[in-house]
């Protein structure tokens, strides 16, 4: 039983890790803190539901259909929401504010869309199988989530990593002026950062709508407010810190719904946040630097 | 005077919001990066609403009771919240937003869950919460005059700055979180005793959201600038009555559009503009009594 609800812990919880990936990568990079990051995952999903239910696609057509949705619509917040604060320099404030007021517009117009209707996947979308191992009960789905959030991972680590594209986009991270200096252009630097994160949210989408089997326009919400606990428990700008946490708030999730009680989980999870910011106010993984934190100065 | 008449719940949830929202323009005037107005309002409705219904407090009694309960929460918040900055800030006032809604939500014995608490007296009407919203105005206009309204400035324009001249930030942060917790104690405590009954979904998300938008809308200097944003997101959707569906995008276009154009809001852009124009005039009527003696 622990060991069953251990496994679905970790597959939401690695959701959540991909989720939180995009939120944190655009804080690392842009300073921004995407407050309309849960309505690109669920545009995200409808992109890949529409695909699957009108278009008729395979499963895999429909996940890259919901990356592309989602990375073009984070690209277009982009320009609309965050670029015209940028020219000016405006507070991180600034940024919120905005994206909450997209986030609304996009939260309403789905909303218009979908009438208020919960919908779902053909049933034929993914094959269910089950495989009984160790007597464990593992669907097919929870173990081709977990491979595509391993693949995707390490793409997005090499992508950074070893790629004269990724360097570009630590060096902005690392100090704007000096990437200016260096003669990196921000614009492509911006839009990969944006399409990267909203293709993550928008794969998350997918996911999320096909294991719980119900897309609607409320989806996104509480999986931003989870990637708050999650990137603070990580620490803001910090990749690996967002996949740990990730799994970490899937697991304590799951595990309250099925031992304490299902209202409680969203107690824990927060109170988990509280308690943390009250021990290091950088989070568990975060340094001073890495995500610009300014700790009180007494 | 009839057709005024039937604008008067209006006007009364206009006044209402006013006072939510001047708990929201409290931190925000003082550098809080402080989500949290939507939590304190929820501490003091359901103190009010569960006396008033429960022990048959009178409600004078329940509003004082849940101001302070207000502040004494906030207090409590702020404990930790006064140690973090910017975006650490916000998300922990929103984590406690959260957990205040859940617990709402969760703590039947307490609160009756989603079903939210029933038939409490209407004892709030036009009167009362205009005496709320000039009371509380004031209070916040003479404390903006004193030296903790400077120390709120200097911390919101530059932290080091407030610093290297001997403001504490923390104890201005803890003053701003009290006022704000009380602030909204109050707001919520009249809510119940304007509206009936409270459910905790009406504390979420959607209240952060609007009480943010009417004081980044009005203007987190003066002390109007919330009175103002008030006013504006209140009528608003009175205006669109026939645009019921696309409110919340109108609502959302409008955050952006005044963050992005007009980043200190209606009042404090005006005032501004206000103050310029009259030195000019002062500098221009200068030179003119300089050609002519």
């Amino acid at each position: 039983m622990l060991a069953q609800q251990l496994l679905n812990g970790v597959v939401v919880g690695s959701v959540y890790g991909l989720f939180a990936l995009g939120f944190t990568l655009l804080f690392g990079v842009n300073h921004i803190m995407n407050m309309a990051h849960g309505a690109v995952f669920m545009w995200g999903a409808f992109a890949g539901l529409f695909a699957a239910t009108m278009l008729d696609l395979p499963f895999i057509a429909a996940l890259a259909i919901g990356a592309l949705a989602g990375g073009l619509l984070s690209v277009l917040l982009d320009w609309v929401a965050f670029r015209p604060l940028r020219k000016r320099k405006a507070p991180e404030f600034s940024a919120i504010v905005s994206s909450i007021g997209a986030n609304l517009i996009l939260l309403s117009l789905a909303q218009q869309m979908t009438a208020t209707r919960v919908m779902r996947f053909p049933f034929d979308t993914f094959p269910i199988r089950i495989y009984e191992v160790f007597g464990l009960r593992v669907q097919l789905l929870q173990l081709v989530i977990i491979g595509i959030v391993i693949l995707m991972v390490v793409g997005l680590v090499w992508y950074l990593q070893r790629t004269s594209a990724g360097r570009q986009i630590r060096t902005v991270a690392y100090s704007e002026s000096t990437s200016r200096l260096l003669g990196i252009n921000p614009f492509s630097v911006n839009f990969q950062v944006f399409f990267l994160s909203g293709a993550l949210a928008g794969v998350a989408g997918v996911l999320i709508g096909l294991v719980f089997n119900s897309v609607h326009f409320m989806m996104g919400e509480p999986l931003l407010l989870r990637a708050f606990v999650v990137i603070i428990l990580g620490g803001l700008g910090s990749i690996p810190g967002a996949l740990v946490a990730g799994l970490l708030i899937g697991i304590v999730q799951v595990l309250t719904v099925s031992y304490l009680s299902a209202g409680l989980a969203d107690v824990v999870v927060f109170s988990l946040l509280f308690l943390v910011l009250l021990a290091r106010p950088t989070g568990l993984f975060g340094s001073v630097h890495g995500g610009a934190a300014r700790v009180a100065r007494q | 005077m009839s057709s005024l008449a039937g604008y008067e719940p209006l006007f009364e949830l206009a006044l209402l919001n006013m006072v939510l929202a001047f708990s929201q323009y409290i931190p925000l005037r003082a550098g809080v990066f402080s989500l949290g107005s939507a939590a304190f309002a929820a501490v003091g409705a359901y103190a009010a609403a569960i006396l008033a219904t429960r022990y048959g407090v009178p409600p004078v009694v329940c509003v004082v009771i849940a101001v302070v309960a207000g502040g004494i929460f906030g207090a409590l918040a702020a404990v930790p919240l006064a140690r973090l900055r910017g975006v650490f800030q916000a998300l922990a006032t929103l984590a406690l937003v959260q957990i205040v809604l859940s617990t709402a939500l969760n703590w039947t014995a307490l609160t009756d869950g989603a079903l939210g608490i029933n038939s409490i007296p209407k004892a709030v009407h036009l009167t009362e919460a205009a005496i709320a919203v000039v009371f509380v105005g004031y209070v916040l206009h003479v404390i903006g005059l004193s030296a903790i309204g400077r120390g709120f400035d200097i911390i919101r324009e530059d932290e080091t700055v407030a610093v290297s001249l001997g403001y504490s930030v923390r104890k201005h942060h803890m003053i701003a979180f009290v006022l704000s917790g009380a602030i909204a104690g109050l707001g919520g405590a009249m809510h119940a005793f304007s509206s009936y009954s409270i459910t905790p979904n009406e504390f979420g998300f959607h209240m952060v959201v609007m009480l943010l938008a009417m004081v980044v809308l009005g203007g987190r200097v003066s002390v109007f600038g919330p009175v103002v944003g008030a006013i504006i997101l209140t009528g608003l959707p009175e205006l669109l009555r026939g645009f019921q569906d696309y409110r919340s995008v109108v609502q959302g276009a409008l955050l952006m559009a005044s963050i992005t154009f007009l980043p200190s809001g209606v009042v404090d852009t005006t005032r501004g503009w206000l103050r310029r124009r009259a030195l000019t005039r002062g500098q221009a009527g200068a030179d003119a009594a300089e050609v002519t003696s």
